[in-house]
């Protein structure tokens, strides 16, 4: 019954004083909000800590939703600000997504307790180590696009950048997201000859 | 320029016009190219969108309830009491003493000379022997208490500081 409440509902219900509303609203986001803290932290204790930050925030704030913008959309631009202030306090370097330092390490560290069981691993396990190789800002429009409903204006919403801006930046994420898993792909199939 | 896999990821994510869906669509059935690469985007479409979203420990829900919750019960203090007492109160203070510093300079009477002060008080009015306020027991209770009030509120005020800078 109370699932069924529409994400406005559990607002309203929350700013009367109702704080299971919130609970409810924080249990219907939470997977995704911490994906995307995932996807900028690439560590999960990290993210599990600004997915919290953001419920937070997102608490106090939520007088100043004026219900103009989707919830998840208004919820997402705290969670692209946290984890940006995150990133920028924790000094983790961007600009990895062509370090083959790093790419090498994290293919040895797959492979290393990988190797036995390559033929059962989903194209899913390739993909998700794909998107933890690439850029944040990639890994998050690719996220938002597939998995959070969210259309080019509503993301860019999100960024604060351009829809066109985003649709460009989407292309290109999708490229090296393609390129990134057949480079990952080969490698297992070299490994395994 | 469109690249061919622009165009068709436009094609797939339905963000192109009429008119070029339709030209995308021949060239689909038409080119060998294109209908291959189709085929290989509609693939990665359909892997991105099964794309699993992670999960949180169990007790995530439980942890963002639990800081707002404490945060509320910080709050009441400052929340509940009406701002209007406290102006009130300031008013009340402000006005006793400027009210007691205009009857003081009113009842004084300078006298350049000496430099001496002559405050004439109302008959009624009897002013304590100060000696005797400064040596009394109450007295120094009452800087104790002043003394151990302000310890407390410069560690609470210190500790404050010190969680905000880390947060």
């Amino acid at each position: 019954m109370q699932s069924k409440l529409s994400d406005i509902d559990l607002i309203e219900q929350t700013l009367a004083g109702n704080q299971s509303a919130y609970a409810d609203l924080v249990k219907r986001h939470q997977r995704f909000v911490f994906t995307l803290a995932l996807r900028f932290s690439k560590n999960r204790e990290d993210a599990e800590e600004i997915a919290q930050d953001c419920f937070i925030k997102a608490y106090r704030a939520l007088t100043s939703y004026g219900g103009q913008s989707k919830f998840s959309t208004w919820l997402y631009t705290i969670v692209y600000n946290t984890a940006m202030t995150f990133l920028r306090k924790k000094r983790i370097a961007t600009d990895s997504i062509d370090d083959e330092a790093t790419f090498i390490q994290v293919e040895n560290h797959e492979s290393a307790y990988d190797t036995d069981n390559v033929e059962n691993k989903s194209r899913s396990f390739y993909l998700n180590q794909a998107i933890t190789q690439l850029l944040p800002d990639d890994a998050i429009i690719i996220t938002l696009f597939y998995k959070g409903e969210q259309s080019l204006e509503e993301i860019a919403q999100t960024l604060g950048m351009e829809a066109n801006t985003v649709k460009v930046k989407l292309f290109r994420a999708r490229q090296r997201l393609k390129d990134k898993l057949e480079r990952n792909l080969k490698h297992e199939v070299k490994e395994l000859i | 320029m469109n690249t061919i896999e622009e165009k068709l990821w436009n094609y797939i994510d339905g963000a192109c016009t009429p008119a070029e869906q339709d030209a995308i669509a021949r060239l689909i059935e038409q080119d060998e190219a294109y209908s291959k690469k189709y085929q290989e985007l509609l693939q990665l479409n359909l892997e991105f969108t099964a794309m699993e979203l992670d999960e949180p420990s169990m007790a995530f829900t439980y942890n963002v309830m639990e800081t707002i919750r404490a945060e509320n019960a910080r709050q009441p203090l400052k929340a509940t009491i009406d701002k209007r007492i406290i102006i009130g109160i300031a008013i009340f203070f402000v006005f006793t003493i400027l009210a007691l510093l205009v009857f003081a300079f009113a009842n004084t009477h300078f006298q350049p000379a000496s430099f001496d002060v002559n405050i004439k008080l109302p008959a009624a009015i009897k002013l304590p022997n100060a000696a005797s306020i400064f040596t009394s027991p109450v007295f120094k209770w009452f800087i104790v208490f002043d003394v151990v009030l302000a310890l407390f509120l410069s560690d609470s005020y210190l500790r404050r500081k010190k969680t905000t800078k880390q947060a």
